[in-house]
């Protein structure tokens, strides 16, 4: 490098020394001094050239030219500001549509997890053809964990919530109750303090307990002399012994995490009971070179044995394995696919777009390029310079398309809550930013390649001519300018098939009776987890105290409490046996969802009574037991008579489980319990006074606006118990809203896609439509001097629009046809292959095709044929 | 007249002047003058190089390390820019000429068959 630069600077006292040399020698062959020098300089040739190829041997030509090429390009973009800005604004919705999606799908599907080699990770529950997927009940997870080989470690996790104390707001928090080996097999280390010990497996262990990073920051400041501290979870004290990371999230939100030992310790019966299946999942790390296939094969296997072995508790139970991937993910996967596929199709319409903008540009350019190449230019270096202009105006539409996509991650949070995404944020990182610049390149060579290519081809010698215009040459642009109008319809149409397909989804949805009434109520839950209720009369007492308090306020209508709201992703099911039954085998009794209610439940929610009468406040503890059952239950089980005075009890009969009947007193309708597009499941209903529950829902009917009673509601449970948290409170309009949400939010963004796919489409139909019209101004004008009536022209413009936009819904509704079928998941009520959506959509193209060329045509139909021969 | 000067004078193919600027520098170290000077006349002026374009050649050659410069003072005491064949510029001679030689006999057979 030194040398090239010694070289160099030294180069024209080279040439210079040369040429004198040169002069002298001549001077010496006997010519004047003038005249020597001129034949030195002739003989040694053009000294610009010789210094620029002299450089050009050392420099890295490729690099200097790309410079040269940008700065022309830039120059050509400043030249056309109009057509400059519209290249951009197209390229910048098309490049920021896919960076906001990108940033999801990111966040959603690709983002690393805070684990250590996290695709070996594998979540496990049980599975029974009632219900699906199920908790794994203690015992099971115990038998699962010594009998596999296929995983190097397995851990229990059991969900947990506890009253946090000793504060001034009681505040329901979410806590584990864990394996000991769980953080170390996750490969998570407490930031601050010390992991579980295997000791603390067992029952009898000390209570302690591992903060979350913001409940160590909410508590303590984040003070390190929290360790060894005492935290007040439903009224007993547990020794904080560590801090998770701030990124800790598996996958859901946890305050608080324990060692399984202090559960078992304090859940001694649930912790034994094989069949009782309470909130527990099982990771599990896959053995080296151990497939997914082979651990569920074995895991399969294990689940057969224990339910061949203890067939009252596991009869028909399986397992399912899952990577803990999926977990994470939730319902965003197809959803994300389907709209970052959408908005690679609205890339590619910008691209269409812009690449029309270029051949017409191109158009005026053929003399230019024509005279380049005329003067040695290759058509590879021409090529290759329009490719770079094309790259940097993808570029400039990339920075623009990146600023757009910032505000529009702004909103996507809006629309996507945070449970959807399991702790991650939609942001512009590195992985999408990487992305972007992948979007702007291809970009450029979608919609740049084909015009460069193009304008090299005209014959050099024509093109320079005067007039210089092929028509062989025209109409080779112009079938290209139409294919490429012809491919945005196509794909605008799929876009909008997909849009209108998700549209009369959630209006079918939305339509869908939910079998109770959301308006005006309010819902909180409460859950009464410290010393003073562990009795049940405590326990009653609370509820009634409530509902009497509550019922009183200013503006309430109704007041009750229950159990498995719906739509609240409660549940609490249990076998049941009707009396008189032929009893199934273990796996196959009934398993209805079972609420727990005090009176006005059904009349709060709006149930309908369909049969017999409703609880009232003499169904109590002291009264007979009574139960109402829901439409379903009673078709299939009492299909052919009344269940009015029928009997039923919890669980199977047996010699430990004596029977307590309850009677049946009254029939109501299914409700949708766990979201709208799910079917009915069997319910029943039983007095809360005869079946005293801890953690129940209070729901609140309003005279008017539900959320406003919120604060008085609070202020009288907290007269009745000041540490009681009450926490999820939300009107039960917004649990019908939220339980469609991701579908919503799928409908929003598709909507916006095809909208802007519609707009960027119409653009570029009315684009070829009106290029076509100016280039035939002359033919035109000749038809109309030839009395051609107005009329006629008119038609002719509009069905040459009207025949692109043809092929394109064609080959659309082709496409669409085949692509709908993969958001068939997303839909609901409706066909992917809808005939509906489909025809509305064509004819909604048809109408936009038919405005985008009313202009052109009309500005044809007004050609004045003395102007227009005149032309030439 | 430029008609003549054209079909008596041969133009030079690409990378013929690299070749001929090693072989002029086998016979020892020269400056860039007397390179140009001792093609034309070895050649009895068929070979016409502009002679700018030697200069392009030379920094090749010293940037592909194949010739060598140094400093010096001409005959008449001038400044001067000496170049010297590198060992590794006399192997490629060497190879050169020995590709040179095989393509002039194959051509001469083509257009002379015997």
């Amino acid at each position: 490098m030194k040398q090239r630069k010694r070289m160099l600077e030294e180069l024209d006292a080279d040439i210079r020394e040369h040429i004198e040399r040169e002069t002298q020698d001549n001077i010496e062959r006997g010519m004047s001094p003038e005249e020597a020098r001129y034949a030195a300089m002739r003989k040694f040739g053009n000294v610009m050239r010789v210094k620029e190829e002299t450089r050009r041997v050392w420099s890295f030509v490729w690099l200097e030219q790309l410079f040269e090429d940008i700065r022309f390009g830039l120059r050509l973009l400043r030249k056309n500001p109009g057509f400059t800005a519209v290249a951009m604004l197209t390229l910048a919705l098309g490049i920021g549509a896919n960076t906001a999606v990108f940033s999801l799908v990111y966040a959603v599907l690709l983002r690393p997890l805070p684990f250590k080699d996290p695709s070996s990770l594998i979540v496990l529950n049980e599975t029974t053809p009632k219900v699906g997927t199920v908790s794994v009940s203690y015992p099971n997870f115990l038998d699962w964990r010594s009998q596999s080989h296929a995983f190097s470690q397995m851990a229990a996790v059991h969900s947990v919530d506890f009253n946090l104390g000793g504060v001034d707001q009681p505040e329901n928090i979410s806590g584990d109750a864990v394996s000991p080996n769980f953080l170390s097999m996750m490969g998570v280390r407490p930031i601050l303090g010390r992991d579980f010990g295997a000791s603390e497996e067992k029952a009898g262990t000390a209570p302690v307990a591992l903060l979350s990073y913001s409940l160590w920051q909410s508590r303590f400041g984040g003070d390190s002399s929290a360790l060894g501290k005492m935290i007040t979870l439903d009224g007993r004290g547990f020794t904080i012994v560590g801090v998770l990371p701030a990124n800790y999230r598996a996958p859901d939100w946890t305050d608080v995490l324990l060692p399984i030992g202090v559960w078992t310790t304090n859940n001694s019966k649930q912790a034994m009971e094989r069949g009782d299946r309470g909130d527990m999942v099982v990771l599990g790390r896959l053995a080296p070179g151990v497939t997914f296939a082979r651990a569920r094969a074995e895991m399969e296997g294990i689940a057969a044995r224990l339910a061949k072995n203890y067939p009252s508790s596991n009869d028909r139970f399986g397992v399912a394995l899952h990577p803990l991937r999926d977990s994470f993910v939730g319902d965003m996967k197809s959803p994300i696919l389907v709209l970052f596929g959408a908005v690679l199709f609205v890339l590619l319409i910008a691209c269409a777009n812009v690449a029309n903008l270029f051949l017409v540009r191109g158009a005026g350019r053929t003399k230019e390029v024509a005279l380049r190449m005329a003067l040695g230019a290759s058509s590879g270096r021409i090529i290759c310079q329009m490719l770079i202009e094309s790259f940097v105006l993808s570029l400039l539409g990339g920075v623009l398309g990146v600023g757009l996509a910032i505000a529009g991650n702004r909103a996507l949070a809006q629309l996507i809550s945070a449970d959807m995404l399991s702790g991650a944020t939609v942001e512009l990182n590195g992985a999408v930013l990487l992305f972007v610049a992948g979007v702007v390149i291809l970009a450029a060579f979608i919609f740049g390649l084909t015009p460069a290519m193009h304008s090299t081809k005209p014959d050099v010698q024509s093109e320079l001519k005067e007039g210089g215009r092929t028509a062989s040459g025209d109409a080779a642009q112009n079938r290209l300018r139409g294919a490429l109008a012809i491919a945005e319809i196509s794909l605008a149409l799929i876009l909008l098939v997909g849009a209108g397909l998700m549209m009369k989804s959630l209006s079918r949805l939305l339509q869908v009776d939910p079998g109770f009434r959301p308006d005006r109520v309010l819902k909180m839950g409460m859950d009464l987890r410290t010393q003073q209720y562990s009795k049940d009369p405590a326990v009653l007492n609370f509820w009634q105290q409530v509902l009497d308090r509550v019922r009183v306020l200013p503006g309430v209508e109704t007041a009750a409490v229950g159990t498995v709201i719906p739509l609240a992703d409660d549940h609490s099911r249990s076998d049941v046996t009707i009396e008189g039954m032929a009893l199934p085998t273990p796996g196959n009794y009934p398993h209805p969802d079972v609420h727990v209610v005090s009176p006005e439940y059904l009349t709060t929610l709006g149930i309908p009574l369909l049969r017999g009468r409703s609880f009232t406040e003499e169904d109590n503890e002291n009264a007979l037991l009574a139960g109402v059952i829901s439409a379903m239950v009673a078709r299939r089980f009492f299909p052919n008579e009344d269940p009015i005075g029928k009997r039923f009890m919890f669980g199977h009969p047996s010699a430990t489980n004596p029977p307590k009947w309850y009677t049946i007193v009254g029939v109501v309708g299914d409700t949708k319990l766990y979201g709208l597009a799910n079917p009915a499941r069997l319910e029943v209903y039983v007095p809360y006074r005869q079946k005293p529950t801890k953690a129940m829902g209070l729901l609140v009917k309003s005279g008017a606006d539900p959320a406003a009673l919120t604060s008085a509601i609070r202020e009288a449970v907290h007269s009745i118990d000041k540490d009681q948290p009450i926490f999820a409170i939300v009107t039960m309009k917004e649990l019908v809203s939220d339980s469609v949400a991701t579908r919503r939010m799928t409908l929003v963004l598709l909507g916006l896609f095809s909208g802007l796919a519609l707009l960027l489409g119409a653009i570029g139909i009315y684009g070829v439509i009106s290029y076509s019209v100016a280039q035939r101004t002359h033919e035109i004008g000749i038809r109309m001097a030839l009395g051609a009536p107005r009329g006629d022209v008119f038609r002719l413009v509009l069905g040459q629009g009207l025949k692109l936009a043809g092929i394109g819904i064609a080959i659309g509704i082709v496409a669409a046809f085949g692509l709908a079928r993969l958001m068939s998941s997303l839909l609901y009520g409706v066909s992917a292959a809808d005939f509906e959506t489909f025809a509305g959509v064509a004819i909604l193209l048809v109408l936009v095709a038919l405005l985008a060329c009313y202009i052109p045509a009309r500005r044809a139909m007004r050609v004045d044929p003395i102007v227009a021969l005149r032309y030439e | 007249m430029s008609t003549k000067e054209q079909r008596e004078r041969i133009e030079l193919l690409q990378g013929t002047l690299d070749l001929l600027i090693l072989r002029t520098l086998l016979l020892g170290p020269r400056h860039g003058h007397a390179i140009a000077k001792a093609i034309e006349f070895n050649s009895e002026d068929v070979l016409q190089v502009e002679q700018g374009s030697l200069y392009p050649a030379l920094h090749r050659l010293i940037k592909r390390g194949w010739i060598s410069v140094e400093e010096g003072t001409s005959e008449n005491n001038r400044r001067a820019k000496f170049y010297r064949l590198t060992p590794k510029g006399r192997r490629q001679l060497a190879l050169e000429t020995r590709k040179w030689d095989k393509l002039a006999r194959a051509i001469a057979r083509i257009l002379r068959p015997a």
